[in-house]
């Protein structure tokens, strides 16, 4: 196993670790609440937890999909391109989306600083550099998961399969 | 002037497949640094931040794991089985069966990607076997599948109301009625196409066998009742109707039928989180750019635009339904209503268009964009399933599109149809 795919591997199996508890959570806080609200006892925390839980699904889950090249976008494009303009098409996107994650990481960052000694509203001691520190960690993981997938779908363009289904067997048969 | 120069920029960025929700972040740091420097960047990470903290959207992961916890246990092969019982001695019995599964799937599951995976892996090569063509099985499977997002609960619905702030509830009442006479639509043009090419009967119509069938699907069929019904009875919120949803569904995956693989149902909800982040990433730079439309005052001015155009509201209507319909065969639907719908509703409200009446408009106009390729995601999926080619499905698909079109332009021109239950259970 190569150094790429087994960190790749490594960063699938935190994110789905991580995306899993996530879920769990979500769904265990929202039916608390209605449990509790119907004895008269809803947490005054809930409706902000869960939203901010929901973000952290978001970024991890952005990252995730970064890994399996599943984000909405269209592909039909690059694979009608004459393969040396695919290439450069790819790079140049890459580039983009990668400079894109780092100045929101970089961004992320200054806020944290500015943020110094806030909490939540309905838990105080819960520091707003915990919550928001999703920004720059998600930004981090999916120019991670960009790059440790790039090689696979460089391949897929280049063999003009991008988006398709079972495109890795087919790249293999139009590489053989 | 800006605005042409920012959109041509989006459109280059997705000619290179950037991922449409980033391509709309690097338009935003473009729109941010021309309009008001560097020193406002920092926003940039605020408003993403707090783009994705946005609760009623809560109900999307909450829902695609609800479907991903039926499929993990027998819930859609009870369903199938008692659809059976009940008309499988008509003609064309299994593509009929297609349409009536999906109706009840629909009332559980608010996505019609999950609907065509759950109910097509099992009736697709069920009909493939029975002599049905695969271009068929591929297109009745693919059409029925709008259904889930039309009859409540429904996700393009919930991430338009909140959108637009139109209330999740009303627009969940709106779709009943066009749902349910959709789906008999459906089921009508399936009959119609297996009289004519001689598509088998399945089975003897008994008595005994319906009931053995109701009682072996009882539970599932109690499901819709849970979730609706705390959702309509005012006990909770669409969104927390998700979590009973999702609780529903285990307790009788787990301790009524017994059959729920562990296995399958954490791949799934990873799967779930993963759909749900990529609409959400959309949500939240969509925001950025919301920002800086807002600002510039966009929408009013496309509205004002428009207006001085027409403002009779059924042109204005027909207009939005041919837009939205070329915006679905490029666009998946989340990604257009998110894009779209905050730019066009001051245009709708000022021609007087009720936005939870224009809520389900658009929802049964991203259903055919998702039947419509190239960008088709519901079809893709039975394409997939059924190992067709997508032209040839789509061949055949048109005939159920037009029962869809149909719809719509009822819905669009007899708001009344749709509307009725909203006005009579809350205005």
């Amino acid at each position: 196993m190569t150094v790429l795919t087994a960190g790749r591997k490594a960063l699938d199996r935190l994110l789905q670790l991580i995306l899993l508890a996530l879920m769990l959570a979500i769904t265990l806080i929202v039916v608390y609440s209605v449990i509790m609200r119907t004895s008269g006892n809803a947490p005054s925390w809930y409706d902000e937890i869960a939203a901010i839980i929901l973000c952290w699904v978001t970024y991890f889950g952005a990252a995730y999909a970064a890994l399996k090249r599943g984000h909405i976008g269209f592909e039909g494009l690059i694979n009608v391109m004459p393969p040396p303009l695919r290439i450069a098409a790819v790079f140049l996107g890459e580039i983009l989306v990668i400079a894109f994650f780092v100045l929101l990481g970089w961004m992320g960052m200054r806020v944290l600083r500015v943020l110094e000694g806030d909490g939540l509203v309905s838990l105080p001691w819960v520091p707003l550099q915990l919550t928001h520190s999703i920004i720059p960690v998600g930004a981090t993981l999916f120019i991670l998961a960009q790059l440790l997938s790039l090689p696979e779908y460089l391949a897929q363009a280049r063999a003009g399969v991008l988006g398709k289904k079972d495109a890795g067997e087919e790249t293999k048969e139009k590489l053989e | 002037m800006i605005i042409l120069l920012l959109l041509a920029i989006l459109i280059v960025l997705t000619a290179i497949n950037v991922p449409i929700a980033v391509g709309l972040g690097i338009v935003a740091v473009g729109a941010i640094l021309v309009t008001q420097g560097a020193q406002m960047l920092p926003n940039l990470a605020l408003v993403m931040y707090e783009g994705a903290t946005n609760f009623p959207l809560l109900a999307i992961p909450l829902f695609i794991f609800a479907g991903a916890i039926m499929n993990a246990s027998s819930i859609s092969r009870r369903l199938i089985a008692l659809c059976l019982a009940a008309v499988g001695f008509i003609r064309g019995a299994l593509a009929i069966v297609t349409v009536g599964v999906n109706m009840f799937y629909a009332e559980i599951s608010g996505s019609a990607v999950a609907d065509v995976a759950a109910t097509g892996s099992i009736l697709i090569p069920a009909m493939k076997k029975r002599g049905y063509p695969k271009a068929f099985a591929a297109a009745v499977c693919s059409s029925a599948a709008t259904l889930a997002i039309i009859i409540p609960p429904s996700i393009p619905m919930i991430i338009y109301g909140a959108m637009a702030n139109a209330s999740i509830v009303q627009l969940f009442v709106a779709g009943i009625v066009p749902g349910v006479a959709g789906g008999f639509a459906l089921m009508a043009m399936a009959y119609w196409l297996a009289r004519r090419n001689g598509w088998p009967v399945e089975e003897f119509f008994s008595w005994q066998k319906l009931g053995r069938a109701f009682l072996d699907a009882f539970w599932a069929l109690f499901l819709p009742l849970i979730i609706l019904g705390s959702i309509f009875g005012g006990f909770v919120t669409a969104t927390e109707g998700a979590g009973v949803a999702v609780v529903a569904a285990f307790l009788i995956g787990a301790f009524v039928y017994r059959d729920i693989q562990w296995r399958e149902l954490a791949k799934a909800a990873i799967e779930g989180a993963s759909h749900t982040a990529v609409v959400m990433l959309l949500v939240a730079s969509s925001a950025l750019v919301g920002v800086y439309l807002t600002e510039q005052k966009v929408p009013q001015q496309m509205a004002e635009g428009i207006l001085s155009l027409t403002s009779n509201k059924y042109l204005v209507l027909a207009i939005l339904n041919v837009f939205f319909l070329l915006l679905g065969l490029f666009l998946h639907s989340a990604a257009a209503i998110i894009l779209v719908v905050p730019v066009v509703m001051p245009l709708v409200t000022a021609v007087g268009i009720d936005p939870v009446h224009f809520g389900l408009i658009v929802t049964i106009n991203l259903g055919i964009g998702q039947q419509t390729p190239p960008v088709a995601s519901v079809l893709m999926v039975a394409c997939s399933i059924a190992k067709a080619n997508v032209w040839e499905v789509t061949k055949v698909n048109l005939k159920f599109i037009y029962v869809l079109l149909a719809v719509l332009l009822i819905v669009t021109y007899v708001p009344e149809i749709p509307m009725s239950l909203v006005h009579f259970f809350y205005r």
